[in-house]
């Protein structure tokens, strides 16, 4: 077994079926996504159906099962976003990354995925990108955004 | 404590506690519901069972709903009907309309209520699911199409056999019943018992068809086709069309089938006292030996299967003693019909059993290309040809199947029902310790039904402790028990994969709102007392035909072996 799941599972010691979900999370912190195998061996520690499991994980948004990009772009759709337009930004982020809701793009740099609320309606429309919001976004912004993120991986490449 | 509601303006009176669903059916008032199950916690999906309560701004779900004092509720007032009748709508709203098509057209929960509601037009619109169907297990088959979320399978699948090969994937307008990460039935947990397709108000799970490999083979002039008849698919088929015990249903069963154009039809009976005889003597030595631990019967396909996947460390004392499914494909292709070239015999084999059809497909029960039963027909698939070969049951006089059959014990028909294969191996061993002369002994089953099913008594030296149970549930309950209490003092488990045994199997016929089973049991029960011989060892034909054509009891083409199997459980 990965020393890294052992690792998780040693903050589980009673085994218990609510141990489930905080458990997910933890993987999907360290490995990015939840992989077919990793569920498996869930399943064995928990005494858990794989079966179960995955359709525990499929019920929540939040869980993803194939690897993710390294700038993982969270898009809020909720009700105050849709409002100001996170339609339009949406269709730019397909436009420009060339990847649909829910994929990753070929290089493994950028995933998205369209969120319901983030909690932050006052400064509507915005994303999160690993952990980093970007608020009021306009078609110009994200431009913007997705330009100086590909020149920074550039950089870092040509060092 | 009990008061009294009123239910379309007359009193009646109920016990607190009682859902209005339980009381409107004990009086006969007619509720629809696609989700409930007797016997399990309703979950109130479906919501087809809405009555209307006075003083309730909404319709409530009665199958969740309990009674309460002073109530005055409405079962088929206009606003009830039409919401009802809305609902079905919008089942039908991504339901394709196939029924022509569909294997339970006729038969099916949904289309009787579109029929019932006069629904006469489609009046929502929606997406199919275009899932594809999963053919590749060997006994299920699934059409994610027709599946209408009612949660059925799922329950039964998780609740009563323990296994959760299907579950909810998904949510909202986006949620599927599928197996392990979408993959097929084949590698899933899925233990092949067919509880799911019991249970499916549609045709999303249907059993996987043995029809047209059958009539293939009859049609084809170098085959010969042989049947073999299950005593307890007799029973099933002799109370599905309300057949007397006096009208011989195995010689009707037989006339049907020589009718159809099987060359040959047998008495499985005879294999099943071959595997009472070999069950027996395992059992037996393992007594005298000492062995701690209990042996476990090994008739049971599914149960096996379970076995397999999930508790492996079981496979040692599972009895290596082939099914009589399998015994008697061997007997017939090997002994019975020397001479014949074995590629040309197919043998059919007839029982209420889907598991059987996995079973026949394992890799163990084929010698070097050929397999000891070629295909296998449920009670269901059996009715199904009746009357596609325009066959009136009614009308068919008896005939006698291939000998030998006279001197079979009713072990075949004890089989076929949760407990008897324990009762049948007592007293082959009762036998085996006493000879003949021990006509007194006596197998009592315990009265009680909360009661635990076990059985001690002493044969000859020993004391021996018999079990049975049904239901995987329930049998990994009692073996939690026995490891527990390391208990030594049960020597034999009978498990059988579906509750009440193989007269609640898999392949039985489908009949909503009535339990079977009972009466199932009880005409196997009563086909008994047309069978004079009660014990295994006393049939002599065994002797007869098997043992002295050269084949010793200890026979390696007799036994076979398990191993485990690696699947997403």
């Amino acid at each position: 077994m990965d020393k890294r799941l052992s690792n998780i599972f040693d903050h589980f010691p009673n085994q218990q079926r609510d141990d489930l979900i905080p458990m997910l999370h933890q993987i999907q912190e360290e490995f990015g996504f939840l992989s077919e195998e990793i569920i498996i061996e869930v399943g064995s520690y928990l005494h858990i159906s794989v079966n179960k499991i995955y359709g525990v994980a499929t019920f929540y948004d939040n869980f993803h099962f194939g690897p993710i990009g390294r700038y993982h772009i969270r898009l809020c759709h909720g009700t105050a976003c849709h409002v100001a337009g996170a339609s339009t930004i949406l269709a730019e982020l397909e436009k420009s990354l060339k990847i649909k809701n829910g994929e990753t793009d070929r290089f493994g740099l950028f995933s998205l995925e369209v969120v319901s609320c983030i909690g932050a309606c006052g400064l509507a429309p915005l994303l999160e990108i690993n952990k980093e919001y970007y608020t009021a976004l306009t078609i110009e912004s994200v431009k913007n955004i997705i330009s100086h993120i590909r020149e920074t991986q550039n950089n870092e490449y040509e060092k | 404590m009990s008061f009294t509601i009123n239910v379309n303006n007359a009193p009646i009176d109920v016990q607190e506690g009682e859902t209005l669903l339980t009381i409107m059916r004990g009086k006969g008032i007619k509720i629809p519901t696609l989700c409930h199950m007797k016997d399990f916690a309703p979950s109130g999906a479906c919501r087809l069972c809405v009555v209307e309560v006075e003083g309730k701004r909404d319709l409530v779900t009665s199958c969740t709903y309990p009674a309460e004092p002073g109530m005055v509720v409405k079962t088929n007032s206009s606003r009830v009907i039409k919401a009802r009748k809305a609902i079905v709508e919008m089942l039908l709203a991504n339901h394709p309309d196939d029924c022509l098509y569909c294997e339970r057209n006729g038969n099916c929960e949904l289309q009787w209520l579109a029929e019932e509601l006069h629904v006469k037009e489609r009046r929502f619109y929606s997406k199919k699911n275009s899932d594809q169907r999963d053919h590749s297990s060997s006994s299920v088959y699934r059409d994610p199409a027709k599946c209408i979320l009612c949660n059925r399978c799922v329950r039964v699948c998780e609740e009563i056999q323990l296994v959760t090969a299907l579950e909810f994937i998904s949510k909202g307008n986006k949620t599927k019943v599928n197996s392990a990460f979408n993959k097929g039935l084949n590698i899933s947990s899925c233990i092949d018992c067919g509880q799911c397709i019991m249970v499916c108000p549609t045709g999303a799970l249907v059993d996987i068809s043995h029809i047209e490999k059958v009539q293939s083979a009859i049609n084809n002039s170098k085959k010969t086709t042989i049947a073999m008849i299950s005593a307890g698919f007799a029973a099933s088929v002799a109370e599905y069309y309300g057949l007397k015990q006096t009208d011989n249903p195995i010689g009707i069963v037989t006339a049907a089938l020589k009718k159809m154009g099987f060359s040959k039809v047998y008495d499985m009976s005879l294999a099943n006292d071959l595997n009472v005889i070999l069950e027996a003597r395992l059992l037996k030595e393992r007594v005298e030996k000492n062995i701690h631990g209990p042996l476990f019967s090994s008739c049971c396909p599914s149960w096996v299967e379970y076995a397999e996947k999930f508790i492996p460390d079981t496979l040692p004392d599972l009895s290596s003693v082939k099914s009589p499914q399998q015994l008697m494909g061997r007997l017939i292709k090997y002994e019975f019909n020397e001479g014949a070239n074995r590629e040309n015999i197919y043998t059919v084999s007839f029982m209420p059993c889907v598991a059987n059809k996995f079973e026949c497909s394992r890799e163990e029960n084929t010698s070097r290309g050929i397999s000891e039963t070629d295909a296998v027909i449920t009670v269901r698939e059996f009715i199904r040809m009746l009357r596609s070969y325009g066959l009136n049951i009614n009308h068919i006089d008896p005939e006698k199947c291939e000998p030998p059959f006279d001197n079979n014990s009713n072990a075949g028909l004890q089989m076929s029902f949760s407990g008897g294969k324990a009762e049948a191996i007592a007293q082959q061993i009762n036998l085996m310790s006493n000879g003949q002369n021990n006509k007194g002994f006596k197998f009592t089953v315990p009265k009680n039904p909360g009661s635990r099913k076990e059985v001690k008594i002493k044969i000859g030296k020993h004391e021996y402790g018999f079990a049975w149970v049904s239901g995987i549930m329930e049998f990994q309950k009692y073996l939690n028990h026995l490891k527990e209490e390391s208990r030594t003092d049960i020597h034999y488990v009978e498990v059988m994969a579906c509750s009440g045994g193989c007269a609640g199997g898999g392949g039985q016929p489908i009949v909503i709102y009535a339990d079977k089973q009972k009466n199932r049991k009880k005409m196997a029960q009563d086909l008994q007392k047309s069978i004079s011989n009660s014990v295994a060892g006393l049939n002599s034909d065994l002797v007869k035909y098997t043992l002295l054509a050269g084949l010793p009891e200890n026979a390696p083409e007799f036994y076979t072996h398990y191993h485990e199997r690696n699947i997403l459980k």
